[in-house]
């Protein structure tokens, strides 16, 4: 029931296979690419060049299409129509309503702030769908981050569906007594107090616990500490992480320059 | 090496153990918010809190990574705001240590501070990201100074301006409430307990100076607010 809060789908490809630091330098030069590039098509071009490639590469397609029709095509989208109508830009309106106005200008300004948003969110879905969390934090830990940060992200990724539950389980109790949370503006807000309270004090009281039990296992000692999971990092990896950090640092120069 | 010292006390163990339940309560609550459809976020309660138990580098760090993560997990939208977190933590820290945090009338005063700096952080972000116009509702206010001839910073600090003080005083009062709810045995296990040793000063007095206040925040504010928008 209590579900981690993973896109993570366990398959066998290309991708899977990638080191988790290449496949994160991927996706964050996907998006230096998509809002440096000073050619205006980049972010559509990306995404039939390279995310659409990608996904069949990791063999996700089929969840990264549906991720992007449900989730991720509905928020570019309000952001498309949002930008387009409230942008001032441009003179001539080709449509008005109210205040609002359509231009030309606004029209491809929102297309390309939409696309690019688009691109950001593919390509991180792309990573967490083909990594596993825990494999990226422990390749990172490998390679110098602190282990306390891979701790807060990982145990915080495992608490948020768990705290999800509670709060659900605290709405359906305080609602069973007779609680309004879709009353009048002032009930509302009155509901909140019997909703925020045995939440939060419930999960503080855990905190102490939480802490006596990792530093019984040995959290703040400072010693090499050992992995259960070994990461390959080939050579192919590190020759491919290279050329995208010149990649990006091309498009930046070229956004400078051109 | 005296404030890396300093630092380094702040990040106890459980201070990073508070941390991960601070952004699950940032999550969640965010979430509560929106299920009771009021027109607030109170998604930093738990940076807030953070701050002040364990100090401003640790409310920063919970800032910046509780919008790192849910960016990337739940809603794409959150992750160019990280530093806006990373200084609501940071201000709100610092507000603890200078004793903010002790009684209701000063937290006002705090949540205050944290909004403008919230204002003042995002707007570049909402100019150069956006282009000054967001997914979020509070848009329709830019976009109607927009149309009234405003520059670009100018409406979108208007409208921040306009919507952060509400939203970060009463998350700065929420989390003054839980925190005045627990026991000193167990906020003495935190890095800096003393930042909410409450005042001893009658309550209707106190009640009475943090309603004076915010009838002087809100008219400075709307002084400001008229010299900006007259420029």
């Amino acid at each position: 029931m209590h579900e981690r809060l993973s896109f993570y789908v366990k398959r066998d490809s290309f991708l899977h296979r990638l080191n988790p630091l290449t496949k994160l330098t991927l996706a964050f030069g996907l998006i230096f690419i998509a809002f440096f590039s000073p050619w205006y098509w980049a972010p559509q071009i990306l995404f039939l060049l390279a995310i659409i490639p990608l996904s069949f590469l990791g063999k996700v397609h089929r969840e990264y299409f549906s991720a992007a029709f449900r989730l991720i095509l509905p928020a570019a989208g309000f952001l498309f129509l949002m930008q387009a109508f409230f942008q001032p830009i441009g003179a001539k309106a080709i449509f008005k309503f109210w205040f609002l106005d359509i231009t030309p200008e606004s029209l491809m300004f929102a297309f390309t702030n939409a696309s690019r948003i688009f691109v950001m969110v593919s390509s991180f879905t792309i990573l967490l769908l083909t990594t596993h969390p825990s494999d990226l934090m422990s390749d990172l830990t490998r390679r110098g981050l602190p282990s306390q940060f891979a701790y807060v992200i990982i145990s915080t990724i495992q608490i948020i569906p768990q705290m999800q539950a509670k709060a659900q389980t605290i709405i359906a109790a305080q609602r069973s007594r007779g609680l309004d949370t879709q009353g009048s503006f002032l009930k509302r807000i009155g509901a909140l107090v019997p909703l925020v309270g045995p939440l939060v004090f419930g999960s503080l009281v855990e905190v102490e616990e939480r802490a006596i039990a990792i530093e019984a296992r040995g959290f703040t000692s400072t010693r090499v500490k050992t992995s259960l999971r070994e990461i390959p990092d080939t050579s192919f990896d590190k020759i491919l992480r290279w050329f995208l950090i010149l990649l990006i640092i091309a498009v930046i120069a070229a956004r400078i320059w051109l | 090496m005296k404030l890396f010292d300093s630092i380094k006390k702040d990040f106890s163990t459980i201070t990073w153990v508070l941390m991960v339940v601070a952004i699950a309560i940032n999550v969640v609550m965010g979430e509560i918010v929106v299920l009771l459809k009021l027109p607030i976020y109170l998604d930093s309660i738990g940076t807030v809190l953070v701050a002040v138990t364990c100090g401003p580098w640790a409310g920063a760090l919970t800032g910046a990574l509780s919008n790192t993560i849910w960016g990337l997990l739940i809603d794409p939208n959150a992750l160019p705001w990280w530093p806006v977190a990373l200084f609501i933590g940071f201000v709100a820290g610092w507000c603890a240590i200078g004793g903010l945090f002790k009684s209701w009338w000063k937290v006002v005063i705090a949540g205050f501070l944290i909004a403008l700096t919230a204002a003042t952080v995002s707007t570049p972000i909402a100019v150069y990201i956006y282009g000054g116009i967001t997914a979020s509702g509070s848009s329709f206010i830019t976009a109607y100074l927009l149309q009234t001839g405003q520059g670009v910073l100018q409406a979108v600090f208007s409208t921040n301006f306009l919507v952060e003080p509400v939203d970060k005083i009463s998350t700065s009062l929420l989390a003054f409430a839980i925190i005045q709810g627990l026991s000193g045995r167990f906020l003495a296990r935190f890095p800096r307990p003393e930042n909410v040793e409450v005042d001893k000063t009658a309550g209707r007095t106190q009640v009475l100076i943090a309603i004076g206040i915010v009838i002087v925040l809100v008219l400075i504010a709307a002084f400001v607010l008229t010299k900006i928008l007259t420029q």
